[in-house]
């Protein structure tokens, strides 16, 4: 049983309360959420400052412009604010900020989380058709009922990882049927009871109903096996490779979103990756005719080498691939694999050492000859 | 009568320069046997080795690559051969999962003193490689 | 137009076409292949899968026959294929690049940015109806390949990308030689050559250039003309669609910050693009600060910087190819409101990107009288 916060509204105006009692007591001199930005509806993550600015609000808003991972890395990476701020996010994008903390890019000094049991969001298409307000009572019937909503992101579709781990405080939202009417936020850590110390709001011992998670987790485990079996029909060497990945534009999009990705020179776009005359000279001797620019599936494998041990699922990469290859699906099925084989759940702890640099005397055997 | 031409498979061999490479030397000064299908690339330690190396010369058309350095515990710099373990497993698994000929890697450690076990590795590695045949990256253009 | 100081004194050649004009270019590139003159060519294949078509570096003959001088899509900007192959180097290969006008436009551009070197490369283009919007294509190849036939042989833009429906340019002469299929007899083409280049690359494939070029050139004016009309038109309603910082920040309002506009764009070269780097990356006090100032802002910040910036660094080399709204996974017009303030930029210096080689890009060149209307009057 953990402490948990009771706020007698529904789950999204709660939250909002909460947030405006942090910025207002002056326990968080910043907040950031999803946040309306204009009349016509366009949703973005928002710095805010001033408490009336929490009307425009939407913390969760089924929508993810930017990972907020990214964004914290961003805030943090230059130097820690001097006084708390509170961010509301996904499960994916705390496990995306717990990666970037490991590597070194980002610090939880002064930074605590909110995040909440996580029903997906909707792919950004949706968003630009502005077709999400009128999806948003079947969202949330679907979130209540443990379902997983229709036209959600494919890598929300099947997310096994959709409760959070390292928040400071969670919002009880898949499978609660009370939403409409109640705000629970447990509060995981010391650092959220004392965020929610003073609340004017009922304090009581709760925990998230596992067997009504357990329900969502069995559906998206059978949708998950539905995407590795599709894709993996697909997966015949390197010809399946290319008709997969042979129509990318080499935008790198699915590399500037990834919320691991965070190399200001990513090597695929340096020096070491561009061909000279005499490059070129040999490919052509070889192979008579060769794709230019070069380096379409070197890019693809390359990245796959370096971020499927963190690759936390998001789907970011999907959303922003202009040519819609399913990248999310294959570096989540492949990163899957190679993180079971180190034991290794991305963002579970910030203290776990990611496996590539760390090793033990004996192991891997079965790899040796 | 047209000779038919065997084929004869290029394996890229990565060797660190205090255990392997000297251990294949030393296959050569005790006049021991193996295919000529190895290229060695002498590096200073094992975990030199990027995977984007390995993936550079499967691209690249390579039939088959081998990484070899100390063993486990023997390495010249204390503990580099143990990240190479770490990475090579994490680059198999990534070809596995991509149905990409995850047998085309191989890993091993061979010491200074194992000339046998370079010539026998080499020779094992290569009879491999000629049954999965050659590879069919090295012609394809849409890389 | 300078057109008319062009074709009144250049000459063309008139070339067969008996089974199609493609199937004419692409055994003009082989002959001119075998004959040597020619070691390479850059030129658009379809992919295995069907679903796209990119750019090949070819020197086996025999590929060429599976090759499309106009493909559908265009999936990589060629100005950016031409960098990726002579940007180290010019090696010793001699290539034949068969590229959109525009992308030949914006390879004269990288040249003059030292990007692209141009010695060893023969610049061939194509009056162009424009080129699918990729996704347009990718939902349906086999109709998209057939919708392009057609438009081709009809000469109909109106499956074509929004700015190719505007563009002006499409016939413009930018490279060394110019294919020519407008106004041309039945069966026949044109092949105009531009440069001393173009000129020795179709005489050394026998290639004689005594024809007049009037057919051509007229029914290339009247569509430029009526594009031009078209292209004004849009860019005044694009303009009072966009106009003011409040019409800006709602245009831009779904913007993820993902930059691919900026890594399609063949201009923008930059390794380290500014946006990217440190000097717009703030400590969180300062962020904070920022914040406070105004309650509350946008995070990740710098949307309209971004994009007035790109504008800045790269509108007077745009040349409207719209390869950066195929990009934009929020469906932001933003190929439309780059060419139109590129008309503009453009047109405040009497330049035009890519039309000539040694005409220096306007902000590396001044003249010591001039652009008075910029200034504040004092006297």
């Amino acid at each position: 049983m953990t402490k948990a916060l009771k706020i007698n509204k529904n789950a999204e105006q709660g939250i909002k309360e909460f947030l405006r009692f942090l910025l207002e007591s002056g326990k968080v001199k910043g907040v950031f959420s999803l946040k309306k930005i204009n009349k016509e509806g366009a949703v973005a993550y928002s710095l805010i400052t001033d408490p009336k600015d929490l009307e425009d609000s939407v913390p969760f808003y089924p929508v993810m412009p930017v990972t907020a991972g990214s964004l914290l890395s961003r805030f943090t990476l230059k130097g820690s604010p001097d006084k708390p701020v509170v961010a509301v996010m996904r499960p994916c994008e705390l496990r995306g900020f717990v990666e970037l903390v490991k590597r070194e890019q980002g610090s939880f000094e002064n930074v605590f989380t909110i995040s909440m049991t996580c029903g997906g969001v909707y792919p950004l298409d949706m968003a630009v058709d502005k077709k999400i307000e009128k999806n948003l009572p079947k969202y949330w019937d679907a979130v209540k009922k443990s379902e997983i909503p229709a036209d959600v992101r494919t890598a929300c579709k099947g997310c096994t990882e959709f409760k959070p781990y390292t928040a400071d405080m969670t919002v009880d939202l898949v499978g609660n049927k009370d939403i409409d009417k109640q705000c629970i936020i447990l509060l995981n850590t010391k650092n959220g009871e004392s965020l929610a110390d003073g609340m004017d709001a009922e304090f009581l011992e709760k925990k998230l109903d596992t067997k009504k998670l357990d329900v969502l987790l069995d559906k998206r485990a059978v949708e998950k096996k539905k995407l590795f079996d599709e894709i993996d029909k697909k997966m015949n060497g390197m010809d399946g490779l290319i008709d997969i990945f042979g129509r990318c534009i080499g935008c790198h999009g699915c590399m500037r979103v990834c919320p691991i990705c965070y190399c200001k020179l990513c090597e695929f776009e340096s020096p070491d990756s561009e061909y000279k005359p005499s490059n070129y000279n040999s490919e052509l001797k070889k192979r008579g005719g060769v794709r230019v620019p070069p380096g379409t599936m070197y890019f693809q494998l390359g990245r796959l080498t370096h971020i499927s041990i963190s690759c936390v699922g998001c789907g970011a990469c999907d959303d922003v691939c202009p040519v819609d290859i399913p990248v999310s699906t294959i570096f989540k099925k492949v990163g899957e694999s190679v993180q079971k084989i180190f034991n290794y759940i991305p963002g579970k702890d910030v203290k776990e050492s990611i496996p590539l640099v760390t090793f033990e005397k004996e192991e891997f055997i079965e790899f040796e000859e | 009568m047209v000779e038919d031409k065997e084929f004869m498979p290029k394996i890229l061999a990565f060797l660190c320069n205090w255990c392997s490479y000297a251990g294949a030397d030393l296959a050569g000064t005790s006049r021991l046997k193996y295919p000529p299908s190895i290229l060695p690339i002498r590096v200073m330690c094992s975990s030199r080795i990027d995977p984007l190396f390995i993936i550079k010369a499967y691209l690249g058309g390579a039939d088959g690559v081998l990484v070899a350095g100390c063993h486990p515990g023997d390495c010249h710099y204390e503990k580099g051969n143990y990240y190479t373990r770490r990475r090579f497993a994490l680059l198999k698994k990534i070809f596995e999962e991509l149905n990409m000929e995850p047998d085309r890697l191989m890993l091993s450690w061979i010491s200074a003193s194992e000339g046998h076990k370079y010539a026998r590795v080499a020779t094992e590695f290569t009879e491999k490689i000629k049954k999965s045949g050659e590879s069919s990256v090295k012609n394809k253009i849409f890389l | 137009m300078s057109k008319s100081k062009e074709t009144s004194t250049i000459k063309t050649a008139v070339l067969p076409a008996k089974s199609g004009t493609k199937k004419a270019i692409l055994d003009f590139l082989k002959n001119a292949m075998d004959k040597k003159n020619f070691d390479a060519v850059i030129i658009p294949m379809r992919v295995p899968a069907g679903d796209s078509f990119v750019y090949v570096l070819i020197k086996d003959v025999s590929l060429l026959k599976d090759a499309f001088p106009l493909s559908p899509v265009m999936s990589v900007q060629g100005a950016r294929v031409v960098s990726s192959v002579t940007r180290l180097g010019k090696g010793d290969m001699k290539i034949a690049a068969v590229m959109r006008p525009c992308e030949i436009r914006a390879t004269i551009e990288l040249a003059k940015f030292g990007q692209v070197d141009l010695e060893n490369v023969t610049l061939i283009s194509m009056d162009c109806p424009g080129v699918m919007p990729i996704s347009d294509f990718l939902s349906d190849p086999e109709k998209g390949m057939k919708l392009f036939d057609d438009a081709v042989t009809s000469w109909d833009d109106s499956i074509m990308r929004p700015v190719c429906k505007i563009c002006d340019k499409s016939s413009m002469i930018a490279g060394d030689i110019h294919i020519g299929t407008l106004g041309a007899k039945k069966d026949t083409f044109f092949m105009i050559p531009k440069t001393q280049k173009g000129n020795d690359t179709l005489e050394k494939s026998d290639i004689k250039i005594d024809a007049d070029l009037d057919e051509w050139h007229n029914k290339v004016t009247t569509l430029s003309e009526e594009k031009k009309k078209k292209r004004n038109s849009a860019n005044k309603d694009l303009k009072v669609k966009t106009g003011g910082i409040d019409n800006l920040i709602d245009t831009f309002s779904q913007c993820i910050n993902c930059h691919n506009c900026m890594k399609v764009c063949p201009i923008c070269f930059c390794r380290l693009c500014y946006f990217d780097s440190e000097n717009v990356k703030h400590s969180a006090e300062n962020y904070l600060q920022i914040a406070e100032n105004k309650g509350s802002i946008r995070f990740l910040p710098d949307t309209i910087l971004f994009q007035t910036g790109r504008m800045m660094h790269m509108s007077v080399s745009c040349v409207s190819c719209g390869s950066c709204e195929d990009a934009c996974p929020a469906s932001i017009p933003v190929g439309q409101i780059f060419s139109m303030i590129a008309d503009e930029t453009q047109k405040a210096f009497d330049y035009v990107s890519g039309r000539d080689i040694n005409e220096p890009t306007p902000l590396v060149a001044y003249k010591k009288d001039e652009l008075h209307e910029m200034e504040d009057a004092h006297d």
